[in-house]
């Protein structure tokens, strides 16, 4: 459960805020405040004014995963291995143990192939994957995605999605892509750093018909 | 007013080739990321060496919008930034919403503003062939579509190059990357059955049988309509 009060910090104005879904997608124009809040919940940015807890604890104290719009601008390793198990040699964790998360990691996201590749030689929805695996592989509490399919061709943003959907841990991911917003389970539709809607995406789409924030799949249903 | 290409680029190990010719209109070229769609639109606009011949007739003023805005910003101010176009700051700051804002830094802009910025600019200074290379990234489904009408209502020769798969313009012509190699698909209807990274709603509706005209959703939608009667 992620908890807002009294939010004040650049464009978000934000009184109250309670999300408890294990997959929350934030929605909204550019400049609404979308990759702000993500860096306040993921802790890069600490609020101005008010709180967030995420399970009554503030975000710095949570192992955070954190994937950014460019994935390759903030790869610290040539190698995809080295990569992955960053995070967990920055926190010492054992060798063996490192690196069997890594190999389980690798292989709920289908990309063991990938194992012994140098990022350099990755296309860009490989890297994307790669990264999505960085920011698992450490069992973060809360895994913090700021559009990280805006840049991925379809086939590649289709295999991005789906490790998203079916991991289990708790996520938080901002989206341009409705489709891929009406599979979160609560959404959080931004305008100029306020809440407008807050709910199920059957319940924040709806009356949205003729905006283009409604998923084209919707559209073309019988 | 016509270009022609038939040209090879290398980039390090990576090569690609293209032979087509676009007129006036607006023409879509897709492909997965990596397939050479950047190198080839740099290498249009006159900005990365090839081999081989690219030909212009009635073309006098070539431009192009770069994937990433930062990559294309010069000045530190925004009105600073406009004149650097010859662009009037005022009026185009106002359109899109950001006269108090002239006085920013462009880099402090979100991103999908500042490429919201970049595109109004290429668009107002209307060249004679505008290149635009993954224009629909990190822009919101508003700015999207503004963008598609824009471009819609253009005169010259218009080349997008874009793997986007939500919000595209109705188009006069599909190519796509392929091996390497650009591969003119032709007018839309023919093309879209064979247009590899067709965007879902494409991929559905002609799944349940529709055979859409062009690459738009409402295209998707309308002949979904059709067929169902």
């Amino acid at each position: 459960m992620i908890r807002i009060k009294g939010l004040r910090h650049g464009v978000l104005d934000i009184p109250l805020l309670e999300l408890s879904g294990s997959l929350v997608a934030v929605i909204g124009r550019n400049g609404a405040g979308k990759t702000t809040l993500l860096k306040l919940i993921a802790g890069l940015e600490e609020p101005e004014q008010g709180s967030i807890l995420i399970d009554g604890r503030p975000p710095r104290e949570l192992r955070v995963g954190w994937m950014g719009e460019h994935p390759d601008r903030t790869m610290l390793f040539s190698r995809v291995w080295d990569e992955i198990s960053s995070s967990l040699r920055f926190t010492r964790v054992p060798v063996a143990e490192a690196n069997e998360r890594v190999m389980v990691t690798l292989e709920s996201l289908q990309i063991t192939h990938l194992r012994d590749r140098s990022i350099s030689s990755l296309s860009g929805g490989e890297k994307a994957l790669v990264a999505l695996a960085a920011a698992m592989a450490g069992s973060p509490d809360i895994l913090v995605l700021d559009e990280p399919d805006s840049h991925l061709d379809a086939p590649s943003a289709m295999l991005l999605q789906e490790a998203v959907l079916n991991s289990s841990c708790q996520r938080l991911l901002c989206t341009q892509d409705m489709d891929l917003a009406s599979a979160a389970e609560e959404l959080l539709l931004l305008a100029d750093g306020k809440v407008i809607s807050q709910g199920s995406p059957e319940k924040v789409f709806q009356g949205r018909e003729e905006s283009c924030f409604y998923p084209s799949m919707w559209r073309l249903r019988p | 007013m016509r270009l022609q290409a038939d040209m090879l680029v290398r980039r390090d190990e990576f090569q690609v080739r293209c032979q087509a010719e676009f007129g006036r209109g607006l023409h879509l070229v897709s492909g997965p990321v990596g397939s050479g769609k950047s190198s080839l639109a740099l290498a249009m606009a006159g900005l990365l060496a090839h081999e081989g011949e690219l030909l212009t007739e009635g073309i006098n003023e070539t431009l192009i919008s770069f994937q990433f805005p930062e990559h294309q910003v010069t000045a530190s101010r925004l009105d600073d930034e406009l004149r650097s176009w010859s662009l009037e700051a005022d009026e185009l700051l106002s359109s899109l919403g950001l006269l108090e804002r002239r006085g920013d830094d462009p880099l402090r802009l979100s991103r999908g503003t500042l490429k919201a910025l970049n595109l109004a600019c290429v668009i107002e200074r209307n060249p004679d062939l505008l290149i635009l290379d993954e224009p629909f990234s990190s822009l919101d489904c508003v700015a999207k579509e503004s963008l598609c009408r824009k471009l819609e209502t253009r005169r010259g020769i218009t080349i997008i190059f874009s793997h986007e798969r939500g919000i595209l313009p109705k188009v006069d012509s599909l190519s796509q990357m392929r091996g390497g190699e650009l591969e003119s698909l032709g007018s839309p209807q023919d093309a879209i059955p064979r247009w590899e990274g067709a965007p879902p709603y494409l991929r559905e509706a002609l799944r349940q049988g529709a055979e859409p005209e062009n690459v738009r959703l409402e295209d998707a939608m309308e002949a979904l309509c059709r067929m169902r009667g």
